[in-house]
């Protein structure tokens, strides 16, 4: 290959990924800036650094937003929208704290159980959306419904009990060990990017017509990115069950939102076809952050949800405008 | 009638058609129609819009299936499935609307399911950028980087790697839909040596244009279509027996005589339009003269028009309505200063189409003159809308038909309608003929000719050079968004404005 | 094939359009639910008990009237639960339970609504944030902002009641028929008109079927879109004012069932999601509908999970019903 034919300068590479991912970097921009807010605000309440255990619980709360947030991202991706995770997560929650036993065939078998099964209510909600020809957030409102339902029939009391090695394997409570799961996770979106499947979504979220003409499949694609979403927030529902140690059927709810919030900060856009799920991991940490910064600010936590919404405000408004300058520029 | 076959010659052509027949809703698009091309051909099917060569084209990449009649590949009959029986058959078609994904990049978008692979089988992204590099560079194109967002490049650069991907398929056939009207000078240049060099090894090139110049530049064979059938292929043919058999009339006939100018007050000028590609444009416009505005596409017409009426943010300048200086921030502004605009696409840009003719009709004005607290007067809307509909000879199955059940001319005629309604007295019309049948083409130029004679000003922009030759009392033509030439009233033939539009100067 | 063009080309004769078929059906499936309900539990379809289900179903109506609005234009409001919610607060807490404050309170709380609304609109036509999310944030804004300025409901006015005046007005009946159905009835009629004998509801469909087209042709697309999400906004606040006159005593989370339920009762009632379609004639028979699903299903003694799942599964069965009309237009 010779460049010699090539009269005009390219941009670098590093120009063309800044440019064309700038709201992954945003979000990184802002979760390096939301640790250090936390790091000052710890520090004027108890005067010294966070240590381990902040760091391990940290990342232990925010492992189950981190897999339905990955979920989540999948399906927007593919210009869709799963309302149905969080009744997933309950259902899978519930299922855990009552099929888990403590030994290791036990908890490996369940474990692939609940796996395959939230693959199938994924599956469900992308047959009727592919299939059925249905808006995706009508059919996952419904869907919400059912698994909810499904979830209080398995426990309709919160109880059972998540055997404390699985917890241990999945979030133990000494160590951020969960921190590798994250690592895992990135590495297997980087890999799915780079599949068939993962530009076949990308290009169905870009544009169905033009995917269609070039030869994707869009039914199969769009129900797969329902299954893989459905099977993620199923992982999701099992480290919930392990850092609660026990299973109630209402935890998972407000994660469907959360896990929307997840993805709009990590730069994705909701009407599909661009972002990177390494953003909205980042997007799941900001979130946890913002929570921990407002807890130790000693801010009055019924305003909260205050300042969680205006912050989510402000950081889609100032990402809309940083890319609009962006294209000004160009 | 039995299907008519054309001679070939020693060779079986490349690919042929023979009585093919296709019907939509009720309109036949093509009638008992035959076409052949031959390998190591570049041929060109010429027509009006909806004279079928649309559908042929979509016939023989396998888009669509023929009502009747026959396809022939290399001679044998062949039944295409779809459009990957074609692909199979290596007959690649490149259609006028994109299938590109914006949000990918170049190299992405070009290797699309053939992307380089590294280890475990996964994509491997630096090796798909150099693949992309190589494939532009052996295509003599420098000017595209293969990282750039598709969303990135300007329309004509899109439309470039659009055929560039159909080219890297190795196509024996290869259909091309339109390919230069999105293009500018160079890339048309560009082009046209890509075909010269693919007719050069033997491949068969069917393209479809309303260009006469770039006809006759590249092709090696004519076929001409009216009304879904086929009027004769030739090697060489001078345009005006073409637009003849292209339109079954003679030239002069087709239009009507335009009103003179009169000695009118300017009712439109802008001054230094600057901004979206547009530069320091300025032009004036006087009460009951149609100005003409020519130029290959993508050369700043579609801004200015924008401008004008308010919704092309990105520019600047100074605009004066009746000599009293206005500042149009939204389209709202241009109505209520009785500016019109008539855009580029009209299905989705200009009607509303899955509501009524009536709406569409009345839509500006409705709160203006046809309610009092808000409330909507049924009764007097009904009647605007019917009287507009008869002004105007709209064939509509009725006032609540939806505007997307009427043909391409009867929509343009709602268009125009509801500035009529809205007594707008400046009209910026934007290549209002596209894709409107003959007759009604006919129509529409009449229409303009009288409203010129009532006195309203008319700006008046046309892909079809003949249009404005014929019909304007002056044209300005664009080139890389500034004037580049103002030609005069008499004598303006099509040509003069076609060399204007490619060359800095014109000598008249 | 050709039966079913025949059938089509028939109903359209008798202007029996798409979409009111769509309202139609969904009429026909609340009719259906009442008889199905005294069928397994006779007396159900009683006058009272069809009344009660009634106005149960005006509440939801009159949240889903917001809803329908943005719908109409593509858009969706989310905050819906916490201006309620709010709103009911707002309410109790500036009227103390007395009337000669009642109007005052009734109008800072609507007023309340207005200014919501009005927030979400202007950031989602004028900046251009995403219904979704401007809407979900702004939930959360007003939860907060209604959970902190109350003490979480702790405050000393908090356990006031609504004022007389509204309880009444909620509670009262004439002829056997509650005032908050009549309220209702005013509401469908209003809006109805609105929606297809004004401009402004001329000017909503237009934006939703393609918002270029409606700026091109002189519609002021920003401005008719605030106004849509300031309607949203009040809408909600006086369905939060109606409850707490029901109910007496403003709670936490009394506002959260009714997100899914004004989506759902839209959606059943044939308004299009991605905007331009639709009447709020269909939504209100899309409440009716919901609210009946859950009588039914509490009249037939289904526990909790029963009748999530059952919920669910209808509401999927109706969107099939349609979703297959959808293709063969």
């Amino acid at each position: 290959m010779s460049t010699e034919a090539i009269a005009e300068p390219r941009r670098g590479r590093a120009i063309h990924f800044f440019r064309q991912n700038i709201g992954l970097v945003l979000v990184f921009v802002m979760l390096a800036a939301a640790v250090v807010l936390y790091c000052v605000v710890y520090w004027m309440q108890l005067q010294t650094l966070p240590g381990n255990f902040e760091i391990t619980s940290t990342v232990n709360n925010t492992m189950p937003l981190v897999l339905v947030a990955m979920g989540q991202a999948i399906v927007v991706l593919a210009r869709g929208l799963d309302l149905s995770v969080g009744g997933v997560m309950d259902l899978t929650n519930a299922l855990a704290a009552v099929l888990l036993h403590d030994n290791l065939a036990s908890m490996v078998g369940w474990s692939l159980v609940i796996l395959l099964i939230g693959a199938g209510l994924g599956l469900i909600n992308g047959l009727l959306v592919a299939v059925g020809r249905l808006q995706p957030i009508l059919v996952t409102l419904a869907t919400l419904a059912v698994y909810q339902g499904l979830a209080i029939r398995v426990l309709p009391q919160p109880g059972g009990a998540v055997p404390p090695s699985y917890t241990a394997a999945l979030v133990d409570p000494n160590q951020p060990f969960a921190l590798v799961y994250v690592v895992l996770l990135g590495l297997l979106w980087s890999a799915f990017r780079r599949s068939n499947l993962g530009v076949s979504i990308v290009a169905v979220g870009n544009d169905e017509q033009s995917a269609r003409a070039n030869g994707v499949a869009v039914i199969p694609t769009r129900i797969l990115a329902f299954t893989l979403s459905g099977m993620l927030a199923a992982a999701a529902g099992l480290f919930l069950a392990a850092t609660a140690t026990a299973g109630d059927a209402t935890t998972g709810n407000g994660y469907t939102l959360t896990s929307i919030v997840a993805v709009v900060l990590g730069g994705m856009s909701l009407f599909g076809g661009r972002g990177s799920a390494v953003g909205v991991i980042a997007g799941a940490f900001l979130t946890t952050m913002i929570v921990n910064v407002l807890f130790f600010s000693q801010i009055d936590p019924l305003y909260q949800s205050f300042y969680e919404g205006l912050f989510l405000v402000i950081a889609v408004v100032l990402s809309t405008m940083i890319g609009l300058l962006l294209r000004r520029r160009h | 009638m039995r299907p008519r076959e054309l001679a070939g010659g020693s060779d079986p052509p490349a690919i042929e058609g023979v009585g093919l027949a296709k019907a939509f809703g009720g309109v036949q698009a093509l009638d008992n129609a035959s076409f052949s091309a031959a390998t190591g051909e570049v041929h060109a099917l010429v027509g009006e819009n909806g004279a079928g060569k649309s559908t042929l084209i979509k016939l023989l990449g396998g888009r669509l299936h023929p009502d009747a009649g026959e396809i022939r590949v290399g001679g044998s009959k062949v039944a295409l499935a779809g459009p990957h029986a074609a692909h199979d058959l290596g007959i690649w078609t490149v259609f006028q609307e994109l299938t590109l994904f914006p949000w990918m990049t170049v190299a992405e978008n070009l290797l699309l399911r053939r992307e380089p692979r590294g280890a475990l089988g996964l994509i491997h992204r630096g090796r798909m950028a150099e693949e992309a590099d190589s494939i532009l560079a052996g295509l003599e194109i420098r000017a595209i980087d293969p990282r750039a967002l598709i969303d990135d490049l300007p329309l004509a650069q899109r439309q470039i790697i659009e055929i560039v991907r159909v080219i890297i398929q190795d196509p024996g056939t290869l259909l091309l839909d339109e390919p230069t009207s999105s293009l500018g000078e160079h890339e048309v240049d560009w082009l046209f040596k890509l075909i010269h060099d693919l007719r050069g090894r033997g491949k068969c090139i069917v393209f479809t244009s309303h260009r006469w110049n770039e006809i006759t530049n590249i092709a090696d064979r004519i076929t001409i279509f009216r009304n879904g059938t086929e009027t004769g292929t030739f090697t060489e043919i001078d345009e005006s027996k073409a637009v003849t058999l292209m339109t079954g009339r003679r030239v002069e006939a087709f239009y009507p005589p335009i009103p003179p100018l009169p000695d009118s007050p300017a009712m439109l000028e802008a001054r230094g339009v600057t901004g979206e590609g547009l530069q320091d444009v300025s032009l004036t416009l006087h009460a009951g003269e149609i100005l003409g505005i020519g130029g290959l596409a993508g050369h700043g017409h579609r801004e200015l028009f924008l401008y004008l009426f308010g919704a092309q943010p990105g520019a600047a300048g100074e605009i004066s309505v009746n000599g009293a200086p206005a500042h149009i921030r939204n389209p709202r502004e241009a109505v209520r200063r009785g500016i019109a605009l008539v855009p580029e696409d009209r299905k989705t840009e200009g009607l509303l189409l899955p509501m009524s003719v009536k709406v569409n009709l009345t839509l500006p004005i409705v709160s203006q003159r046809l309610a009092s607290l808000g409330l909507i007067h049924a009764a007097g809307e009904r009647r605007v809308a019917n009287d507009m509909i008869r002004q105007l000879q709209i064939r509509t199955p009725g006032l609540n038909a939806t505007a997307g059940q009427l043909s391409g001319g009867n929509q343009q005629k709602v268009l125009l309608g509801r500035w009529l309604i809205a007594d707008s007295r400046i009209l910026l019309l934007y290549d209002v003929t596209r894709g409107v049948d003959i007759a009604t083409k006919h129509e529409i130029y009449e229409l303009v000719a009288r409203l010129a004679g009532e006195g309203r000003a008319l700006l008046f922009y046309s892909s079809d050079a003949e249009e404005l030759a014929h019909l304007c009392h002056r044209v300005l033509v664009m080139r890389e968004g500034r004037i580049a030439a103002e030609l005069p009233s008499r004598g303006i033939t099509a040509e003069d404005i076609v060399a204007a539009a490619v060359r800095e100067s014109v000598v008249h | 094939m050709a039966a079913r063009g025949q059938r089509l080309a028939f109903l359209e004769r008798i202007a029996l359009t798409r979409d009111r078929r769509r309202v139609a059906y969904a009429f026909l499936a609340a009719v259906l639910l009442f008889v199905i309900g005294e069928l397994v539990h006779p007396g159900f379809a009683r006058f009272q008990s069809v009344t009660a289900v009634l106005t149960i179903a005006s509440f939801v109506g009159l949240v889903a009237a917001g809803q329908t609005f943005v719908v109409l234009i593509g858009g969706i409001d989310l905050s819906v639960p916490w201006v309620l919610n709010g709103a009911a607060i707002l309410l109790v807490t500036t009227s103390l339970g007395q009337d000669d404050r009642a109007l005052y309170s009734l109008a800072v709380t609507l007023g309340m609504g207005a200014a919501v609304g009005v927030v979400n609109g202007v950031a989602i036509a004028f900046v251009g944030v995403p219904a979704v999310v401007m809407t979900l944030a702004m939930n959360g804004i007003m939860e907060g902002l209604t959970l902190g300025l109350s003490g979480g409901l702790t405050c000393g006015a908090c356990a006031s009641y609504a004022p007389p005046l509204v309880a009444n007005a909620v509670h009262g009946s004439l002829l056997g028929i509650p005032a908050a159905l009549y309220l209702w009835l005013v509401v469908i009629a209003v809006v109805s008109v609105v929606l297809s004998f004004t401009t402004f509801g001329r000017k909503t469909y237009a934006i939703g079927n393609n918002m270029r087209v409606s700026y091109l042709a002189g519609v002021n697309v920003r401005l008719v879109t605030v106004l849509l999400y300031m309607l949203s906004g009040i809408f909600a606040a006086l369905a939060g004012i109606l409850l707490v006159g029901f109910g007496g005593q403003a709670s936490l989370g009394m506002g959260d069932p009714y997100l899914f339920q004004s989506i759902a009762a839209v959606v059943i009632g044939g308004v299009y999601m991605l905007g331009g379609r639709g009447h709020y004639l269909g939504t209100a028979a899309g409440a009716v509908t919901l609210v009946a699903l859950v009588s039914v299903l509490l009249a037939m003694n289904m526990p909790d999970y029963g009748r999530n799942i059952i919920y669910g599964i209808v509401i999927l069965l109706l969107l099939l019903l349609y979703g297959r009309e959808e293709v063969e237009s």
